[in-house]
């Protein structure tokens, strides 16, 4: 959160362009962006990295870390270092998934309540705030109590706490470029509503919401690991970050079963949100201090 | 427009709010393809259509949705929120036991997140760029990010599983009875019953779970409280006040810290929100008897009454939060009135 005269606004189609200055100046956020890298990877190669996340080793389960196993072994005798990788190919995907669903329906009621005004957008913005009524874990979790335990469903029930949120931003987007000369412009020169919409206020309003999004990628995560450590997630067997904890809740002596998955949580999330911010600081300063 | 009218007009808003926030939750639950008959009845009874019919007669889930609506708000009207299906009590009754332990839980957390966060952000304001700044910085960027669930079970690992020093889980000693239940707070109520040792005891189970709970909230705080006095120490007053030769202890205190706390209101209000959610996953971890224990309860057996009884309670007290912060705001400053 520098706010150093350098971040100054990004022109507008040069916006990659700014994007190293302060990330240079900033290890914190190099570093981070070497984390959620090297994450991405992880998940990516996982299945040359390391073991099957389900081999079973019965003779040896509850072993602590050593060099057969780095990170020990589960109830059921599997290597926790192979789960552990393995569940980076869940959340990440998971959280881009729930976060980018989130801004598309959010965006569209948005832009359709801040570009037809009146009595659609008193009705939609009304509903956008009895959502926000709702604390998000627990509309979450009814959604997904509801539709049954699982990843599609886990992602399903974040999408619908969240997209007000976007719903919100959008609107106040859409009305703020709504009268500008050039959208007026493109009225006047005869283009369909659907025309300037398209092509003249969304392609304005939509960088910032990506950046919004982005920075909620890794608050999507947590929320996923949250609903999964209730056992609203993906089945046990997977191996999955907040199922693992959750398996490590009844055996508190051996400390390394809950540990791992949850360091996996943390140094991604924070890194994630290291680089949102550095991401807002640079791209559009008027999201900054929120 | 004055102080009343603003406070008489949000009023208002809140039986409208609260008329849509059952028909949210009616809808949620209901317009879902999960089968609330086959979640509730063993596999054998689901099997029979006679105690199939009987269930569904029982709680109206033979009658078209709007009219289960309406049987529902009528019945909600009357105080009677219907009876859960799983623990066979009436929903009342239940919410009655649990919304307390969940609200000493989430005040315990507040009053830690609002002792710690908001002189901590002061401090990495005015020390600005120096490790303190970096301290208030480290703090809100793992509070935030860290699982609320696996903290939990981290603290309970070192603090009772290795050093002794935390008690276990639950809300209050096996061994020692329970205060009679006057406001529901075990210490509240220990301490009106006169057990001194019992309230002693309850407030030691409540320390692990309510610092486990505040850590996102201090993030949340910390941060805000930090943003809001630089952009107040920016402030043209500011230095008038500093070229008046005013100390500058008086300046960040009497001058900045008073403005910067207005916008931290409302962060405070939400961030409630945010503990009751955070609630829901610490109270499963420490086995604490409250509203979050018996949400998760009841969304896993698909007991709608209870579940549209806990969608209520926690929309309707998010709600009050935020009407009370943005009273106090327009209280404390009168420029919100006036636009």
């Amino acid at each position: 959160m520098a706010a150093d005269a350098s971040a100054l606004p990004a022109p507008r189609h040069g916006w990659l362009r700014a994007l190293p200055k302060p990330f240079v100046r900033s290890p914190l956020a190099i570093a981070s962006c070497a984390v959620v890298a090297a994450w991405i990877a992880i998940a990516l190669l996982a299945p040359v990295l390391v073991g099957s996340p389900l081999a079973q080793d019965i003779a040896g389960r509850l072993a602590p870390p050593s060099s057969a196993h780095w990170f020990g072994t589960d109830p059921l005798g599997r290597d926790i270092l192979n789960r552990v990788v393995y569940g980076a190919r869940i959340s990440i995907p998971v959280g881009l998934a729930a976060v980018g669903l989130a801004v598309v329906l959010g965006t569209m009621i948005g832009s359709v309540a801040g570009a037809t005004g009146r009595a659609v957008d008193e009705t939609l913005m009304r509903l956008t705030d009895l959502m926000l009524a709702f604390p998000t874990v627990i509309l979450a979790m009814i959604i997904s109590a509801a539709l049954g335990a699982g990843i599609r469903n886990a992602v399903i029930a974040i999408m619908v706490a969240w997209w007000p949120t976007y719903a919100r931003f959008a609107r106040g987007l859409v009305l703020s470029a709504r009268d500008r000369e050039y959208v007026e412009a493109a009225r006047a020169l005869g283009a369909s509503p659907v025309r300037v919409f398209m092509r003249h206020i969304l392609v304005n309003i939509i960088s910032p919401i990506v950046i919004l999004g982005t920075l909620d990628v890794g608050r999507a995560i947590l929320t996923f690991a949250s609903l999964s450590f209730l056992g609203l997630g993906p089945p046990p067997q997977i191996a999955e970050w907040g199922s693992m904890i959750a398996a490590g809740r009844d055996y508190l002596d051996q400390w390394w079963i809950a540990t791992f998955p949850g360091l996996a949580i943390l140094t991604l999330v924070v890194a994630l949100n290291v680089v949102g911010d550095s991401l807002r600081d640079t791209l559009d300063p008027r999201l900054r201090g929120e | 427009m004055n102080l009343q009218g603003y406070i008489v007009r949000r009023v208002c808003m809140l039986p409208l709010m609260v008329v849509g926030i059952t028909l949210l939750t009616f809808v949620l639950s209901h317009a879902v393809p999960a089968d609330p008959v086959s979640a509730n009845l063993g596999d054998q009874a689901a099997a029979n259509p006679a105690v199939v019919a009987a269930f569904r007669h029982q709680w109206g889930l033979d009658r078209p949705l709007p009219e289960q609506y309406l049987i529902y708000v009528w019945n909600l009207v009357r105080g009677n929120m219907g009876i859960s299906i799983s623990t066979h009590q009436p929903v009342l009754i239940d919410l009655r036991e649990h919304t307390p332990a969940t609200i000493e839980l989430a005040l315990a957390a507040m009053f830690l997140s609002l002792i710690i966060g908001i002189p901590l952000g002061i401090l990495a304001a005015v020390r600005r760029d120096t490790v303190m700044d970096q301290l208030g910085r480290g703090v809100s960027l793992i509070g935030v990010s860290i699982p609320v669930f696996w903290l939990g079970i981290v603290a309970l690992f070192i603090f009772y599983a290795r050093l002794g020093w935390a008690p276990s889980a639950g809300e209050i000693s096996p061994r020692l009875p329970l205060p009679p239940f006057v406001t529901g707070f075990v210490v509240v109520d220990a301490l009106l019953a006169g057990q001194r040792a019992v309230a002693l005891d309850a407030l030691a189970h409540l320390a692990l779970p309510a610092i486990v709970l505040s850590s996102a909230s201090i993030g949340v705080i910390t941060r805000m409280m930090r943003g809001s006095m630089l952009d107040v120490l920016g402030e043209d007053y500011v230095r008038t006040a500093r070229s008046k030769g005013l100390p500058a202890r008086r300046v960040t205190l009497r001058h900045v810290a008073r403005n910067a706390l207005l916008p931290v209101i409302t962060v405070i209000a939400l961030s409630f929100g945010g503990l009751l959610s955070g609630a829901v996953v610490t109270e499963t971890v420490f086995a604490w008897p409250g509203l979050g224990s018996y949400a998760f309860q009841s969304a896993s057996s698909l007991d709608f009454p209870a579940i549209m009884g806990v969608g209520i309670v926690v929309a309707v007290v998010y709600v009050l939060m935020n009407l009370l912060s943005d009273v106090g705001y327009a209280a404390a400053d009168p420029r919100v009135r006036m636009g």
